[in-house]
């Protein structure tokens, strides 16, 4: 193996390792703590008693959730950030996740749809409606779509689209008590059937993106060398765009909207392996879950026994995160 | 600026301002923004006898001018207790929330640069629910509370934004994230706190009228009270800051205190109309733009703002009650709903890249 690509590796098995560790900490960690070698009896070897009941029917499709839902956004968000070569494009940020809530919220509301199947479709709508939307609005005018207009958009689309929710919602008492349940963006009180009904979304979206890895190294260096070097620069930004899309409509519709995953994991991927998509997409892949399962954890332990939505943490460690970004010249400056 | 000859007669004058001399004092007046303010009250009045009219029941509106005359009317009940307190209520959180908007934007010189972009009204929210949570329910600590938590969410995004002087655009990205972080903070302790309390901190949180009545106008009356002298400072001190920095140093203003004072003015009222309403979106954004459109003056006008903002609040808060009704909307809602896409054309038709010029 060439010492280019022994680093990456190496750090790539670190994080696979990081990973475990988290899943192990979500499946032991809680309001009841469960030894780990208990937990690996309730996995192998099944059993009765209360732990490995905890184990496989409440923490078991909690973790695998919170994996499946970190994986979509910060997968989304590397792609984001690849299409648009913008530093803080996120779901969150741009508004996309919010996007999916009111699809949702109108699925529930004026079409009487109730399970995850059928409302992941709005979801993907809503999301797709408003990534085009803030991008739109964003690259209006001269400067075209700089980071600070791209955050101002998705800011105000936001805005609007959470006063539409809560418009929808404050009308509609059957919608709120259905709606509130995810809304807050957390990965508990799912059951396996969610696991059952997301991932299909998920591999859709991740082998969308497994075809557009050239075309988005090639986009990096600008879209007249990518022309040049014989991509077909519109095809990769829709196949690009409709992975993003699907992704993250599916992590929504399965945990509602949590933000800033998809930001800071694709910035510490890149820091780690390098510029080249096709580690970071690995690498992103992998440190998306252990955020998101660290998160929850953290927020299952901070103040018990209530539990901290998993977005509320996501967001608390990510603005730190942020303001950073911002603070380095190339940013703004961009 | 006047130009005085000898004999102390104006010679020229800005285009469209006029002077007005009271004994030794003289200052100048600009027409249309004198003739817009007097449009601004007269809409704002038929505003108020309308939302004093319309609600579940119709109140004729000899019978609302003879209640705020005070004299005795069958309504009594109706206007004077149940709808009046609510809209005195809205008027001066709009008229707050405008001037606030007025002073940061002039400062910032940067129309995005409002106090609910920039973390201002997430700050006093995320203060008031916390103290909510702990307990303190009284109205006459909570607008300190939301002072307190106003000024810190400033302090802060100006101490992130700081990086060998303040670039706007960095500014309102810090903004942006710290209200993100303060949003998610404010909910955090909603899980811890209990249940009647976080139901209650949910509404105030959505920026909302229903419920609202002297108990919270009284404190923010009495801010606006107080701040009248500094705001008549602020008039003047505007127009100075308004000019490059160059031009302004040499003409021997101390820009740096102005600054800091207009910016601190701008904080304090936003900070206390959100103690009182909750965080009522954009209305800060909006009032001043929709005012020096009107006007067409060079500087922010902040009577004008003042009005904008009062007359956007009742309207929204009109609707609000009425539109779904019987069920209530919060009317930040409402505002929101507007005035997001105004940000958005706002965003849109920009063009230099270092974000949307007033």
């Amino acid at each position: 193996m060439s010492r280019a690509t022994r680093r990456p590796v190496v750090r790539l098995v670190a994080g696979v390792l990081l990973l475990l560790l988290a899943v192990l900490l979500s499946l032991a960690v809680g309001s009841r703590q469960i030894a780990p070698s208990e937990v690996f009896d309730a996995l192998l070897h099944g059993g009765t008693g209360d732990n490995a009941q905890v184990v496989r029917a409440l923490r078991v499709p909690r973790t695998l959730i919170g994996a499946m839902v970190g994986l979509a956004l910060a997968v989304a968000g590397v792609v984001m950030q690849g299409l648009t070569r913008n530093p803080i494009a996120e779901p969150g940020v741009l508004g996309v996740s919010q996007g999916a809530s009111l699809g949702v919220v109108c699925a529930i509301a004026f079409f009487g749809v109730h399970t995850l199947n059928g409302y992941v479709w709005f979801a993907f709508v809503g999301a797709g409606l408003a990534a085009v939307a803030a991008y739109a609005v964003a690259s209006g005018g001269r400067g075209g779509a700089s980071p600070v207009k791209l955050a101002l958009a998705g800011a105000a689309m936001n805005a609007f689209l959470a006063s539409v929710v809560s418009g929808i919602v404050t009308t509609d008492a059957q919608v709120l008590d259905e709606f509130r349940f995810w809304d807050v963006g957390s990965i508990s009180g799912r059951d396996g059937s969610v696991v059952a009904q997301t991932w299909p979304f998920l591999l859709a979206g991740l082998l969308l993106v497994a075809i557009t890895v050239p075309g988005l190294d090639a986009l990096a260096l600008g879209d007249d060398v990518a022309r040049g070097l014989g991509h077909h620069v519109l095809r990769v930004r829709i196949l690009g765009a409709l992975a993003a899309t699907v992704l993250t409509g599916a992590a929504v519709a399965a945990a509602g909207p949590i933000a800033f995953v998809g930001l800071a994991v694709p910035h510490i991927a890149r820091a780690l392996v390098g510029s080249g998509h096709r580690w970071v997409l690995p690498m992103a892949a992998v440190l998306g879950p252990s955020v998101i399962l660290v998160s929850d954890v953290l927020g299952r332990v901070l103040f018990p026994p209530s539990e901290v939505p998993v977005a509320v943490m996501t967001a608390l460690l990510g603005v730190p995160f942020l303001v950073a970004l911002v603070r380095r010249k190339a940013t703004v400056a961009a | 600026m006047t130009q005085l000859d000898r004999t102390g007669t104006a010679t020229a004058r800005p285009v469209g301002y006029s002077v007005v001399r009271v004994r030794d004092n003289s200052f100048l007046l600009h027409r249309r923004a004198v003739v817009i303010a007097a449009v601004l009250t007269v809409a704002l009045a038929v505003t108020v006898v309308a939302s004093l009219c319309i609600g579940e029941s119709f109140v004729s509106p000899t019978e609302v001018v003879r209640v705020l005359l005070g004299k005795p009317s069958p309504d009594e009940l109706v206007v004077g207790t149940l709808r009046l307190p609510r809209l005195v209520t809205g008027l001066l959180v709009g008229a707050a929330f405008g001037i606030a908007g007025a002073l940061v934007q002039t400062v910032a010189r940067n129309s995005l640069a409002s106090p609910d972009v920039i973390g201002v009204t997430h700050g006093a929210g995320a203060a008031t629910v916390t103290a909510m949570t702990f307990g303190v329910t009284s109205p006459t600590t909570l607008p300190y509370v939301a002072i307190v938590g106003g000024l810190s969410a400033a302090v802060l995004v100006y101490a992130f934004a700081w990086r060998k002087g303040l670039h706007a655009t960095r500014f309102v990205l810090v903004g942006i994230g710290v209200s993100i972080a303060l949003g998610s903070l404010t909910r955090l302790f909603l899980t811890k706190g209990d249940y009647l309390v976080a139901q209650q901190a949910k509404v105030w949180l959505t920026g909302s009228l229903n419920g609202r009545g002297y108990d919270q106008a009284t404190p923010l009356a009495l801010t606006l009270l107080v701040l009248l002298p500094p705001l008549l400072w602020a008039a003047r001190a505007q127009r100075a800051v308004s000019l490059d920095d160059d031009t302004a140093t040499a003409l021997g203003v101390p820009l740096d205190r102005v600054r800091l004072g207009l910016t601190a003015l701008g904080v304090v009222l936003a900070s206390v109309a959100t103690g009182a309403a909750g965080p009522v979106d954009f209305v800060a954004l909006l009032a001043p733009q929709i005012a020096r459109r009107l006007t067409r003056t060079a500087q922010i006008p902040l009577l004008c703002s003042a009005l904008t903002g009062a007359l956007i609040v009742t309207t929204a808060d009109l609707l609000a009650r009425r539109v779904f009704s019987p069920t209530e909307l919060p009317v930040g809602v409402l505002t929101a709903a507007v005035g997001a896409p105004y940000l958005m054309w706002l965003i849109a038709r920009t063009r230099s890249r270092g974000g949307a010029t007033a």
